[in-house]
């Protein structure tokens, strides 16, 4: 208890003064969460505050975040080449940065980081990841080794004080093996939480089902995915007659794509367990966040500033307006290729100024993201965006997930294909109708188009083994 | 020592020490005292405690007399106010009830002083004090998640430092002669004219810790087995070994630590109940309540 809480004060102290983070230390509090589940069941009453901090006085958190980002800055000016430059030109001194002037600073995109990779170094490499590529050229980000044992013991810490994951958990990863910084790092938060890891990866989606049905030991009781593969095993699982009763799941989580409700119900309805939709970016790590059953995104401000950008502008957005989400994640979270007001080019919608009445209240947020700001498509009735189309289709009587689809506008209407496979006996009209239904004017066709003529997906990065093919 | 003396000193030791055991119990059953978010009392912290107990006797004698109740009537205070927060809730009324115990110890004390015949409503007032801050302070330990094999190895930990320093090093004697009278005494007992019984707050809060652990760990029969141990290690053998040694040699001891008798005898205890199986979890004792949506998501 004593040792537990002198650990508790250090990382505290690291946190709020910005000096790094004594990782072994952060490791043995995990050791110490769990020793306090095995004890009590649960941890104590203050978890809340542990995990999202105390209710500080809103002119301290400010000053907090003042010097996070003037300490961020600082160490950008003097570590990376890229910031540097991009400081200098702006005419920025990273000593006098605060949230109001940091607009000064224009983002950085994804450009830059694919052009100038090397230049953003600030540390000792490690591990590299690269992104997916899904929308666009794959970008490389590397993280230190102290980045690597850092974040998976602040998430097992998080994880299994929250009861996401306990020791008698079988994790089952099926995740592109591309993204090595998050297989690392669920293979150490599995590890440090006592749970056990099956990494599978993307493998043909028959091969992951026979891995998941099970009531027994071997069966995964934690699933990691993204939402298009979830589709393919929900409709691999119902052709094989399969049900709650067929597994041992207790939690699905999700991410990096869109989530619709109705995906998210009918895996449930299948699988027997909720499914979590969270937000990461490879680029931003670990700046995350988490979707509150209202349906907000909730993005920790502790670790990181999120603001919401205005497309056309780049000025903060307006309350209730679309913005893209702009990162920043704070020295010491971030090492080795820090990057500073990053756009991610996710877009949501700022909520209103109003008090929120959801469980998660006092963390800040946004809209669910709504879909890339690339892929925002702009027709005479409106913005349309990807989840308002992938919502509809997704909920299509039949529909067969992922649902396969392409877009355009022509003549300011909306004109959507989708693949004749995914519709089941949806008709045009019908279609269409649903869209109306939804606000979105548009015409529709289906089409006999192969998937990769289609909206892609990250369940495309199917990885294929020798099992099952003739020898 | 004369009989009286000795049927004083037995009976009054072996209803203090079974007292503050059973009122060790009954808080634990009867209070929740709150915990942090993260942290279960283990190991680690009875070696901490091992070391305050070792520390502090030095600390008490190199301290001047002037300042010595000061200092125990803050760090009493103090343990007083954590333990019983859940028990008064209004933290002005709880504080104002300390201070006024408190003031009746040290005004006790400071009459007794003066007048010998005010030792009872010292003596009263003042054990009121220490056995509180005793069953306060093994209740913090038994219901943050101690377990007995701690508890049993701190037992036998405290008997070779009792042995070491009644013997080798004769501290005790020297800290139970620095705090006798003062107010905040250490120290529980009574005293009517010629008679009177003293136990040492360690002693008591050994036997208030492992009562109530034992009942945590193995229920009814944990508790029947720790009770038994107290009133026949704790109480009667350090309380007739005295008068057994003048009767054999002559020669009265002053001090008889009670650890050396009781350590091995609570390891031994702990030894024979593990045979019961794995020890109870306070999971077990108090199931916990559903995470908070707020705390899952």
């Amino acid at each position: 208890m004593f040792d537990a809480g002198i650990r508790q004060f250090r990382m505290a102290l690291a946190m709020v003064l910005g000096r790094p983070i004594d990782v072994r230390s952060a490791e043995r509090l995990v050791e110490d969460a769990l020793a306090t589940i095995a004890e009590f069941g649960s941890p104590g009453e203050d978890v809340e505050q542990l995990l999202r901090g105390a209710a500080a006085d809103p002119q301290l958190r400010a000053d907090l975040t003042n010097k996070a980002l003037r300490r961020t800055a600082g160490r950008l000016a003097d570590k990376s080449l890229f910031y540097a430059e991009h400081f200098e030109a702006a005419g920025v001194d990273p000593a006098t940065l605060t949230v109001d002037t940091m607009g000064r600073v224009p983002v950085t995109t994804k450009t830059d980081l694919v052009k100038r990779s090397r230049d953003f170094l600030c540390g000792e490499p490690f591990l590299a990841s690269r992104t997916t590529g899904t929308t666009g050229r794959p970008a490389e980000v590397w993280y230190s080794r102290y980045e690597e044992r850092l974040w998976p013991a602040l998430v097992a810490l998080s994880q299994v004080l929250r009861g996401n994951v306990r020791t008698t958990d079988l994790v089952q990863f099926n995740i592109s093996s591309r993204a090595t910084g998050t297989a690392y790092a669920e293979m150490q938060v599995a590890r440090m939480a006592g749970a056990a890891i099956r990494m599978v990866g993307l493998v043909p989606p028959d091969e992951t089902l026979d891995l998941t049905v099970g009531t027994d030991a071997p069966a995964p009781t934690l699933m990691v995915t993204y939402p298009s593969y979830l589709g393919q095993l929900v409709i691999l699982a119902r052709e094989r007659g399969l049900g709650p009763a067929d597994f041992r799941l207790r939690r699905i989580n999700v991410g990096s794509e869109v989530l619709s409700p109705a995906l998210a119900s009918a895996a449930e309805e299948t699988f027997g367990a909720p499914v979590h939709d969270g937000y990461g970016m490879t680029e931003v790590t670990p700046v995350a966040g988490a979707i509150c059953a209202q349906r907000h995104l909730h993005i920790d401000a502790g670790i990181g500033l999120v603001e919401v950008c205005d497309l056309e502008t780049g000025e903060p957005a307006e309350p209730g307006a679309l913005g893209t989400i702009v990162a920043t994640p704070f020295y010491p979270y971030r090492e080795c290729m820090p990057l500073f007001r990053y756009d991610t080019r996710d877009l949501v919608r700022r909520l209103p100024d109003a008090p929120l009445t959801c469980e998660m209240a006092n963390v800040p947020a946004t809209s669910h993201i709504l879909g890339k700001a690339d892929h925002v498509l702009s027709t005479h009735a409106g913005a349309v965006m990807p989840r308002d189309i992938i919502e509809v289709l997704d909920a299509l009587p039949g529909a067969r997930w992922p649902m396969r689809y392409r877009t355009d506008v022509t003549d300011g209407r909306l004109r959507l294909e989708l693949a004749a496979a995914c519709a089941a006996d949806n008709s045009p009209a019908d279609i269409a109708g649903r869209l109306a239904a939804a606000g979105i004017d548009a015409t529709v066709a289906l089409t006999d188009a192969e998937g990769h003529q289609l909206r892609r997906y990250r369940c495309d990065l199917v990885e294929h083994s020798f099992a099952g093919r003739a020898s | 020592m004369s009989a009286a003396q000795s049927v004083f000193f037995t009976l009054v030791t072996l209803g203090i020490a079974l007292g503050v055991s059973l009122a060790g119990v009954a808080y634990f059953r009867l209070v929740t005292l709150p915990r942090p978010a993260v942290g279960a009392f283990n190991g680690n912290d009875m070696v901490i405690m091992m070391g305050f107990v070792i520390a502090l006797p030095f600390l008490y004698l190199a301290l001047p007399g002037a300042l010595l109740p000061p200092v125990l009537g803050l760090t009493l205070a103090g343990g007083l106010a954590v333990a019983y927060g859940p028990v008064v809730r209004s933290a002005r009324l709880r504080w104002l009830l300390i201070a006024a115990l408190l003031a009746a110890d040290w005004f006790a004390a400071r009459t007794a002083e003066h007048d010998p015949t005010h030792a009872l409503p010292y003596w009263l007032i003042n054990s009121t004090v220490i056995m509180l801050m005793a069953v306060g302070a093994a209740n913090l330990n038994a219901q943050g998640g101690l377990r007995l094999r701690h508890v049993a190895r701190f037992a036998l930990a405290l008997a070779a430092y009792d042995l070491f320093f009644a013997t080798a090093v004769p501290i005790t004697q020297r800290l139970f002669d620095a705090v006798q009278g003062y107010a905040f005494a250490p120290s529980a007992g009574l005293r009517v004219g010629d008679l009177g019984a003293v136990l040492g707050m360690g002693d008591l809060l050994v036997y208030a810790l492992y009562s109530t652990v034992a009942y945590k760990a193995y229920g009814r029969s944990g508790l029947a087995t720790a009770l038994g141990l107290v009133a026949v290690f704790g109480a009667l053998l350090p309380t007739l070994t005295p008068v057994t040694v003048e009767a054999l040699t002559g020669h009265l001891p002053e001090i008889v630590p009670a650890q050396i008798f009781f350590g091995p005898a609570a390891f031994v205890g702990h030894l024979v109940l593990r045979r019961r199986g794995p020890e109870r979890r306070m999971a077990d004792v108090r199931p916990p309540a559903p995470v908070p949506a707020s705390v899952a998501a």
